[in-house]
């Protein structure tokens, strides 16, 4: 899966212009947006009752520390005043193709992330206007006139810099770093900043000195390869605000999942299963979402001590729907009971995603089947 | 008949608890029987004992050696020089083997077992291993095995031939990971040998032998037809006997004192193959086997692994197989066939298509085709006991 990346490397040459979209706050947002009573008001995306989850939360719901992947009831603590409202998967589907609609009047280059976020190859931008932080500002007018919503954007030379830089004034902001600028950012963020380092990854920085991304780029490649093992050249690179990788345009996805870390560490059978049926609601409903089919159903458990095992299963067709995908993550959890340590984090996913197939072996697709 | 096996209670020699045995068998004998057996067991062992070979030798000069993975088990008989203590052990398997392989030609192995240990002794070359208690030695329980009877080596080992290259690998279908075995009666009592992965389909039919009638289906799992086939190539003048139920299935070869092979069956239903056997593909394509076996390999260089397809072009009277890769370039290969239906185009996965056309003995090979998408029928000519079914590929 990560052979690619190595021929992005090569494909992508010279000095580009990215610009990274995020809509702030999107789902809570198209809320506030269609019913004004919830507009300054703090307001999560999610189920309200007992198991459910927040799945985006307004500004005013953030202040009180409301995140998303919440437990509901947990929000509900914090922000007492905070008010739920169900997801609208059709109009925040609508809304996202809206923003894209505008993104691709100025590049073909658009890779969308989720329905909220996207990344834009502005090299040569279809209007001709040369700077890049002129069409992230155009962008950002247009889609504020024509969704009535605000989004934040990024300007730099790569995907890194540009991810960074949206979040770097949000919400409703823009932050441009120039070429020549990447190393000097980055060595003033918190590691805790960079995609792909969590807590544990900054915690485990800290013990090692590295709390900023100039203590990370002293590291050697030797030093951060001990450490961090095949993570440590996306580090390397990020550190000197590298990345190579080449915004790519229908980019295939190649998994739908999601994961959380329980409040308490889990072990007994039934309460897994119990949590198995949540997040497995979750995930259907970004499977639905997305209208993916995929053939393998994956199980991942990270225990006390943060081992990860994960077990999966694959189908010869496609799951059939959310009974069948439900039922395998109840077989491949059964597999591995009993947990030789309780469980703090479970994820389910599904992959081999209808379509995936077209880059693989053609015989797969081609050959005709008997039976 | 019921082959004595080392788990018998019966046969719990007085030694055992101490594990004590001393006996001397020939280099080639031995030799002979490990590389048997040692096949069976798995390279890579959680559990100890499956590591293990149980020997066990007799008071009669005989002694057995079993290897096991809980599914399969091989047990082998071989006539010791002398056996001064009766008794077993079990020791690893692939130790003794890559030591019997090294000693010296013609020399005589003393095998003794005290204190846990198995000492090794041949020239001036003396080897002690640890040992496991026979007692832990895992043995398949049999049961029942009501159903009896005999095939000539010779015909089994064909019938594995035929059939075993369409075995499935997928794990998702287990159920097709093995040779399906059943009776039929379609006119005649026949016993027919069927295996399939979903893209082709291979089956041997032969009169039904007597002892068969009433047999239940079953399917033989991949590992089993495997390390029978090796068995078979040394007893190839010989009858095999195959006791069965409808969960065990035991191939006894050599007679008395031969190799014994008892497998766990797949427990699974195998789909009902009869239906994709085509019945009125009307485009009849007759060739050399093997020249259109050279031509599609020839031009299969020119595939990647992306693209195994050879495309077929059906012409008056000659076959035109072709390849074209995005990387690579092209291939074409013009071989004379028979052939007056309408021309067609039609593709396969050359290596299914090598597969099948490597079994085909004689001098012309029968392809019965209907259409581009459709299942296509390969055989020798009507009378062959084998027919193949091989699903094209989109080209």
């Amino acid at each position: 899966m990560h052979a690619d990346e190595t021929e992005d490397e090569d494909a992508a040459p010279g000095l580009r212009k990215i610009i990274h979209v995020d809509m702030d706050a999107f789902f809570a947002s198209v809320e506030q947006r269609d019913d004004p009573d919830l507009r300054g008001k703090p307001v999560a995306v999610g189920g309200a009752t007992g198991r459910g989850v927040v799945a985006a939360a307004s500004y005013e719901a953030r202040k009180f520390g409301v995140r998303s992947a919440m437990p509901s009831l947990r929000a509900q603590q914090l922000c007492p005043g905070l008010i739920f409202r169900k997801p609208r998967f059709d109009v925040y589907r609508e809304v996202s193709q809206q923003i894209r609609a505008i993104f691709r009047d100025y590049t073909p280059h658009v890779e969308p992330l989720s329905l909220d976020e996207a990344y834009l190859d502005v090299t040569e931008d279809l209007k001709g206007i040369g700077s890049a932080t002129r069409i992230a500002e155009l962008i950002r007018q247009r889609i504020r006139k024509e969704t009535g919503l605000t989004a934040s954007a990024g300007v730099s030379y790569n995907k890194f810099l540009a991810k960074l830089a949206s979040d770097q004034n949000k919400p409703d902001g823009i932050c441009v770093i120039r070429p020549g600028q990447g190393a000097g950012f980055v060595a003033g963020l918190p590691v805790r900043r960079f995609h792909g380092v969590g807590p544990r990854g900054a915690e485990k920085m800290a013990r090692l000195g590295i709390e900023t991304g100039a203590d990370l780029r002293e590291k050697d490649i030797a030093f951060l390869k001990a450490n961090f093992g095949s993570f440590a050249d996306y580090l390397y690179r990020a550190a000197r605000g590298i990345d190579l990788r080449p915004v790519r345009a229908n980019r295939p996805r190649k998994s739908l999942g999601g994961e959380r870390t329980f409040m308490g560490d889990i072990s007994a059978g039934h309460a897994l299963h119990e949590t198995l049926d949540r997040i497995a609601d979750i995930v259907w409903g970004r499977i639905e979402e997305a209208e993916a089919r995929g053939r393998t159903v994956t199980l991942k458990l990270r225990f006390t001590d943060f081992r990860i095992v994960t077990r999966a299963r694959s189908l010869p067709h496609f799951v059939s729907g959310k009974a069948e995908f439900v039922k395998l993550g109840h077989d491949l959890l059964d597999e591995m009971l009993p947990l030789p340590l309780p469980a703090r984090l479970m994820g389910l996913t599904l992959s081999a995603l209808e379509g995936e197939d077209a880059e693989k072996p053609q015989k797969d697709m081609a050959q005709l089947s008997l039976l | 008949m019921q082959p004595a096996l080392p788990g018998d209670s019966a046969r719990a020699p007085q030694g055992d608890r101490n594990r004590t045995m001393k006996a001397t068998i020939e280099r080639a004998t031995l030799l002979r029987c490990l590389s048997h057996v040692q096949s069976v067991v798995e390279r890579r062992n959680t559990i100890p004992i499956l590591s293990n070979v149980l020997i066990d030798a007799s008071t009669d000069g005989a002694v057995r050696i079993m290897a096991t993975d809980l599914d399969l088990q091989v047990v082998e008989s071989m006539a010791a020089v002398s056996v001064e203590t009766p008794g077993a052990l079990t020791v690893s398997a692939h130790l003794l083997f890559d030591i019997a392989r090294k000693l010296p030609e013609g020399s005589q192995v003393g095998l003794e077992a005290a204190d846990n240990r198995l000492t090794v002794k041949a020239g001036r070359s003396r080897f002690q291993l640890p040992t496991l208690p026979r007692d832990d030695f895992p043995v398949i329980v049999e049961g029942d095995l009501p159903t009896s009877f005999e095939l000539p080596a010779r015909v089994l080992a064909e019938l594995i031939d035929k059939t075993r290259f369409a075995i499935s690998t997928e794990e998702t279908r287990y159920y097709l990971n093995g040779i399906f075995l059943h009776v039929s009666d379609d006119g005649q009592p026949l016993l027919k040998a069927a295996a399939t992965d979903g893209h082709r389909l291979a089956r041997y039919t032969l009169a039904r032998p007597e002892g068969a009638e009433g047999m239940p289906d079953v399917i033989v799992p991949r590992k089993a037809v495997g390390e029978l086939r090796k068995l078979l190539d040394e007893a190839l003048d010989g009858n095999v006997e195959i006791d069965l139920s409808a969960s065990k299935i035991r191939f006894t070869l050599g007679g008395e004192g031969g190799v014994v092979l008892t497998s766990k069956l797949i427990d699974g239903t195998f789909p009902d193959y009869s239906r994709v056997i085509p019945t009125g593909n009307d485009k009849l394509l007759k060739l050399d086997p093997k020249s259109f076996f050279e031509g599609v390999d020839r031009v299969a260089t020119i595939a990647t692994e992306k693209t195994r397809a050879v495309k077929m072009g059906l012409e008056q009277d000659r076959v035109v197989l072709s390849v074209t890769s995005p990387d690579n370039g092209t291939a074409a290969e013009e071989v004379p066939a028979a052939y007056s239906a309408e021309g067609f185009e039609i593709g396969f996965n050359a290596n299914y298509l090598k597969d099948i056309l490597h079994q085909i003995e004689g001098d012309s090979v029968e392809l019965h085709l209907a259409d581009p998408g459709a299942p296509t029928l390969i055989r020798q000519d009507e009378k062959s006991p084998a027919l193949y079914v091989l699903m094209p590929m989109r080209v």
